[in-house]
């Protein structure tokens, strides 16, 4: 049972890695949300930073960062025009970028985001990947189905 | 010390002392060109280059590694194995997926700081040479490789699970506690094989060894490690690994257990391998079998944590034991 604290179920948070499966689950929330005059969409992507032990000069990690959120920043921008293209006014989108530096995984950073800002719809794309990826990787959007609380979980393919 | 007391202590402690001036280095960057008969200079302490390790089963097959060398500690003669920074990233083929591994010196000195007195795993400290090099000093294990282990056996396989398995299988179940406390303190190995346990001779302790391998952070950490323990654990419970080729070479009887074997009862990462071993050995106790499955073609659900892979072996120590 979803307990909706006043007024969250407005709240939209779109979890974004700017793949052509997030790019898919953004437009498939402008379509669903276009009528939906109070709707607050934000879209959220995850830069993380290499290990030190991969990448152990400071200043380089550093500088991968800022390339990652530069690039990143033009996606989101254009991931924002999308839904402003569907009819999803400007001042109802926000774009927020998280730069991780502790070895935590993605899915945890978007549950935690879902949490504290108190999101009542938690929007993730899949890519599909095969049982071998998932036993050696994992999946961000298998283990947002399986942990998130509180909320409810789009899972867009 | 110098390099009279030096040769005093090489005299002692080695029977092929150098001849001609004694190469006495600090700095460590330049490791191709250390050689044996050179003496390394390290946290004040002097060890003597013997050679270096080589290559095991797996890679460059008999290629020497230089950036480990073989020493004496010229304190009190003890044999080390001395690991200079190399760093490279290379591709790490797992049966048909890819993934970008990278060695590193100062994750390795790390993770030895972190089990310094758990026997489980090989010992160790880290020093830093005079050009800033993490080096990493460790104390050389006496033993055999616990994948030479299991091909010494050589009785049938239901000998073996019965009268040896139910042993070996309490010492690797002791590993694999022994990965769950890395990963409880947020480390990896990263390099989990059967040749990567040794078994020391004096004390018939199971030891991990190398944990300089690491990868980027995915969503599931551990999930390169349970590869390697879930390969481990088909390897002990099999006496080896068992193929459909195999099997297609044993006559009459192989191809009939081939024609009862379906495709969810092949290993996950290696097409012809098979996971599902009670369909080939009938007595093994579904407890077990049932761990088996998670690493096959047919799993539905993996293990994330090695938390929960202890907790299914777990029961099927009971099972294991009682037979």
């Amino acid at each position: 049972m979803i307990e909706l604290a006043g007024g969250i179920e407005n709240k939209v948070l779109i979890a974004v890695d700017l793949s052509e499966n997030s790019l898919k689950a953004v437009d498939y929330v402008g379509g669903m949300l276009r009528c939906h005059g109070t709707a607050e969409i934000t879209l959220l992507t995850v830069i993380k930073e290499p290990s030190p032990d991969i990448v152990p000069d400071d200043q380089e990690r550093g500088r991968m960062v800022e390339e990652a959120r530069k690039e990143t920043l033009a996606l989101m921008e254009e991931a924002g025009a999308r839904l402003t293209a569907l009819g999803i006014s400007e001042k109802h989108i926000r774009l927020k970028i998280q730069v991780c530096q502790k070895p935590m995984s993605v899915s945890d950073l978007i549950l935690e985001e879902q949490q504290n800002a108190g999101y009542g719809t938690l929007v993730v794309g899949r890519r599909g990947v095969s049982k071998r990826q998932e036993f050696l990787f994992g999946s961000v959007s298998s283990k947002v189905v399986r942990d998130a609380k509180n909320c409810a979980v789009w899972v867009i393919e | 010390m110098n390099e009279a007391q030096l040769r005093e202590q090489i005299a002692s402690y080695s029977r092929f002392p150098p001849r001609g001036n004694l190469n006495i280095l600090s700095d460590t960057t330049e490791f191709m060109s250390i050689q044996s008969g050179d003496v390394l200079e390290l946290g004040g302490a002097y060890y003597l280059v013997r050679g270096e390790e080589v290559e095991g089963r797996f890679g460059l097959d008999g290629e020497p590694k230089y950036w480990v060398k073989r020493a004496i500690d010229l304190a009190d003669g003890s044999s080390k194995i001395i690991k200079l920074v190399f760093h490279e990233k290379f591709l790490m083929q797992i049966g048909t997926e890819q993934i970008l591994c990278f060695r590193s010196p100062v994750k390795e000195a790390r993770v030895l700081d972190k089990v310094r007195d758990d026997l489980r795993f090989m010992q160790g400290f880290n020093v830093l040479d005079s050009a800033g090099n993490h080096v990493r000093i460790i104390e050389r294990i006496q033993g055999d490789r616990y994948y030479d282990l299991i091909h010494s056996f050589q009785m049938d396989h239901e000998v073996y699970f019965h009268d040896h398995f139910p042993i070996i299988f309490d010492k690797v179940f002791g590993c694999m506690e022994a990965i769950n406390r890395l990963h409880r303190m947020g480390e990896l190995h990263g390099d989990i094989r059967n040749d990567h346990i040794l078994i020391e001779r004096d004390t018939g302790s199971y030891r991990w060894i190398d944990f300089d391998y690491t990868y980027d952070w995915a969503e599931s950490p551990y999930g390169v490690d349970l590869f390697g323990l879930g390969n481990i654990l088909l390897f002990t419970a099999g006496k080896g690994f068992h193929n459909l080729p195999d099997l297609a070479a044993c006559g009459p009887e192989g191809m009939r257990m081939r024609s009862c074997l379906e495709h969810g009862d092949l290993s996950l990462f290696f097409k012809h391998r098979i996971a599902n071993l009670q369909k080939l050995f009938p007595y093994i106790p579904d407890s077990l079998n049932y761990v088996l499955l998670h690493f096959s073609q047919g799993a539905r659900v993996f293990y994330e944590h090695t938390d929960e892979l202890l907790q299914d072996l777990s029961a099927c120590r009971l099972d294991i034991a009682a037979r």
